[in-house]
């Protein structure tokens, strides 16, 4: 282990960029662009870095490299206990440091061109961007569960600070507060599930620790399940998963650069790696995993539909980000409630990781396209779109690159994981009849996807302008917009062959179960032969066809979709997000602020009402009491001699001899 | 010789005018010679008792007693002075300032 021991650097470069730029003044960076060079600049080195360690502990003998250090020292009599901060690689997280260091410097290079005209606001944007990949790539590095949490924390900062961007309009403000609410949400569960595992562990939160020795954990099954299913809350919210998934599609009114990095690189993809991370404890309660699976497969369907007729091009994106997602924790969920069951090792982990890699690079290219898209016409609405693509040339290209991979068409890196996703579920059937329905809801995701992005890709760049405006205003990207935009699409075509590579003996769970490597030939023989992979490929093939026909060819008119009135209010349900945002209102307003103003009454009435009880009565006697200050000095005099006198006579009464 | 009871009665006496004289009357300068008079009461008592008992240190208390009175009657003059010049009276029931 050589670079490995200076991983620890990897998050540092951001963050001095962070300070540079952030607290050196608006006058020295005005003329460049903001501090831009210098988070260009930090980012690249800490690319170059996490590549090293990377492909140094994927090339390793798989044992994990743990570096830490004592930070909080307590020593009780009965209970004493150590947090230590350090950092853990093993090949989930060199596989994720690869992933998020890729994407942010590919998207602060981008941000070169996208946030050109920002002016002064750019100096803020850059050191946030900075601060964000610093945290999300500690996050990464973490070697326990309290080092996560607190990088965690810090990621949702980011994000609240990014989406808020344009914090003048009010609807970015109330995005960003939402996002920050309802992840909120979340956190408290993770944190809840921290205290059971701290309580458990008996104060020893190191992943080294709780992985070699789960049966150590003190209070039962029950309370580890508990524990286990708090930690995958906290995943619930940064992932945006079913019932927590609304406040993503508002993210949307952050800078699109800002989206791409939070739904490619950082804080979503924190929760499906957190559930990746917590895999060697998650493996002994089967409950918490077969959740995962539930609410992941729901999600990935569910979000899908609402995709299906939005108009806005980023939030088709955001949604398909949700259901994408809720892949990824339904082959993680999966393939762990399998193991629990047959204990033989299985796919399903290794697909949701797998998929989470390519789903970053192409799910960054979307929207790094609909960024550049959006650059040229000033507009999100895809219904001012249209024929886009002879202007838009390159963007167009790189789009459709994106739109197929996410699709699954073979061989683009979507249909490699996805394939294995569904794979991976459908080896459950034989276990539990729910993996039929949750197969059958990935594979009508599969159509959906399928559908809902070759929808948004012909209605971008296919077809008459519909806004001459807008198209004849339309430019090309800047090359420092469409060169981060080449080399993604050459992932997001490619990365699917690390398949081939090893990828499946390479990224299993640590200390759990190991695969055994295949060469190219047999896992291209495996997947081909499979009947299931017909079904997916005919699945997406569908997809597309029914939107080549509806918005390309018009042999079926779109309206058709909202013909009848039973359609229509399908279409209204979709466009009113199924009412979770009217629910989250609701929650918000009504009940949350309803037992506000009961605690407020209670505290003004009841506990306020007993302190200023007390103190009026004090004051009333007092009040009372001051009328003896006549001040006349006779009336005074009176009562001394009163007092003497009586003092006198009781003396004498009582016989004291003077 | 006089009995010392009739020393005490009389010096009893003075005490009572005395205290009858601060608590009822509204001249500043009354109540301060009816403070001079439960002074001497005190005096008598002092000078009474070091007759009786045949020591000298009743009879000097009582010299310093003296000394004592006329310092306090020239400082309280001097305020009752000061109290006509500000408020233009001396009687008591009209200083009232220091009251609630």
């Amino acid at each position: 282990m050589t670079f490995a021991e200076y991983a620890w650097l990897i998050p540092i470069f951001p963050l001095i960029a962070f300070v540079v730029i952030g607290f050196l003044g608006n006058r020295l960076f005005k003329k460049w662009e903001g501090g831009a060079p210098i988070a260009i600049g930090m980012a690249a080195i800490s690319l170059i870095l996490s590549l090293l360690v990377a492909i140094e502990a994927l090339t390793g003998d798989g044992t994990p490299f743990i570096q830490s250090m004592d930070w909080l020292i307590v020593a009780g009599e009965n209970f004493d206990f150590n947090f230590r901060i350090g950092i853990y690689i093993d090949t989930l997280a060199a596989l994720m440091l690869i992933v998020v260091s890729i994407i942010s410097t590919l998207v602060v290079i981008y941000s070169l061109g996208y946030m050109h005209e920002e002016g002064e606001k750019k100096r803020r944007y850059y050191a946030i961007i900075s601060l964000f990949i610093g945290v999300m790539l500690g996050l990464v590095l973490a070697s326990n569960f309290l080092q996560m949490f607190i990088f965690w924390e810090l990621v949702g900062l980011c994000s609240y600070l990014l989406i808020g961007f344009w914090n003048t309009r009010p609807s970015a403000a109330s995005a960003a507060k939402k996002a920050f609410l309802v992840t909120r949400i979340g956190d408290i569960m993770f944190m809840g599930g921290l205290f059971i595992f701290f309580v458990g562990f008996q104060g020893n939160l190191d992943f080294d620790y709780i992985f070699n020795n789960v049966e150590a954990f003190v209070g039962g099954n029950e309370l580890l399940t508990l524990g286990t299913f708090l930690i995958f809350g906290g995943a619930i919210g940064k992932s945006a998963q079913f019932p927590l998934h609304d406040w993503l599609p508002d993210a949307m009114e952050g800078p699109t650069t800002v989206s791409a990095l939070i739904h490619a690189a950082t804080m979503v993809k924190a929760g499906v790696y957190l559930v990746a991370r917590s895999y060697p404890i998650m493996v002994h309660t089967e409950t918490t995993l077969m959740i995962v699976a539930c609410i992941g497969g729901f999600t990935a369907l569910f979000a899908a539909t609402m995709a299906l007729n939005n108009t806005n091009i980023k939030r088709v994106l955001a949604y398909s980000t949700v259901s994408q997602l809720g892949y990824m924790f339904l082959a993680l969920g999966a393939g762990g409630y399998i193991y629990t069951q047959t204990l033989e090792p299985n796919i399903g982990y290794t697909a949701g990781m797998f998929h989470l890699m390519n789903h970053a690079f192409f799910k960054a290219l979307l929207f790094l396209s609909a960024g550049a898209v959006i650059h040229a016409v000033h507009t999100e609405d895809m219904r001012l779109m249209g024929g886009l693509s002879k202007k838009l040339k390159i963007t167009s290209a790189v789009m459709l690159i994106g739109c197929i991979s996410i699709a699954g068409i073979p061989p683009f890196s979507g249909f490699w994981s996805k394939d294995l996703i569904l794979e991976a579920v459908y080896e459950g059937i034989e276990i539990s009849p729910i993996f039929g329905v949750l197969y059958a809801m990935g594979l009508i995701t599969a159509f959906l996807t399928a559908f809902y992005m070759f929808r948004l890709w012909f209605l971008t760049f296919t077809g008459e302008p519909r806004d001459s405006y807008a198209y004849d205003h339309a430019h090309e990207a800047p090359k420092s917009m469409w060169m981060p935009l080449a080399i993604l699409a050459i992932f997001a075509f490619g990365s699917g062959f690390a398949l081939l590579f090893g990828f499946e003996s390479l990224i299993v769970p640590e200390g759990v179960f190991a695969l055994p490597a295949k060469t190219a030939l047999v896992v291209v023989e495996d997947m081909f032969t499979n009947p299931l992979t017909y079904a997916s490929i005919v699945a997406a093939l569908l997809g597309i066809g029914l939107a080549y026909l509806a918005y390309y060819k018009k042999t079926i008119d779109p309206a058709v979709f909202t013909a009848t009135p039973a359609r229509k209010a399908m279409s209204n349900v979709l466009d009113a997000r199924y009412g979770f945002t009217r629910a989250y209102d609701w929650i918000g307003l009504t009940v949350v602020y309803g037992i506000a103003k009961v605690v407020s009454a209670i505290d003004r009435l009841i506990i306020d009402g007993f302190i200023d009880g007390v103190s009026s009565f004090l004051i009333k006697s007092g009040n009372f009491l001051r009328r003896g200050q006549t001040g006349y000095v006779q009336s005074y005099a009176a009562v001394v001699v009163a007092g003497v006198s009586l003092i006198a006579i009781l003396l004498l009464l009582i016989g004291v001899v003077i | 010789m006089i009995p010392l009871e009739y020393f005490i009665g009389l010096s009893a006496i003075l005490f009572v005018i005395g205290v009858i004289g601060v608590l009822v009357k509204r001249n500043a300068i009354v109540v301060l010679m009816s403070i001079e008079l439960m002074l001497n009461a005190a005096n008598i008592n002092f000078v009474a008792f070091s007759a009786f008992t045949a020591n000298l240190n009743g009879a000097v208390f009582a010299l310093i007693s003296i000394a004592i009175a006329a310092a306090e009657v020239a400082v309280g003059l001097a305020i009752v002075m000061n109290l006509y010049k500000t408020r233009d009276t001396i009687s008591l029931d009209q200083i009232n300032l220091l009251r609630w």
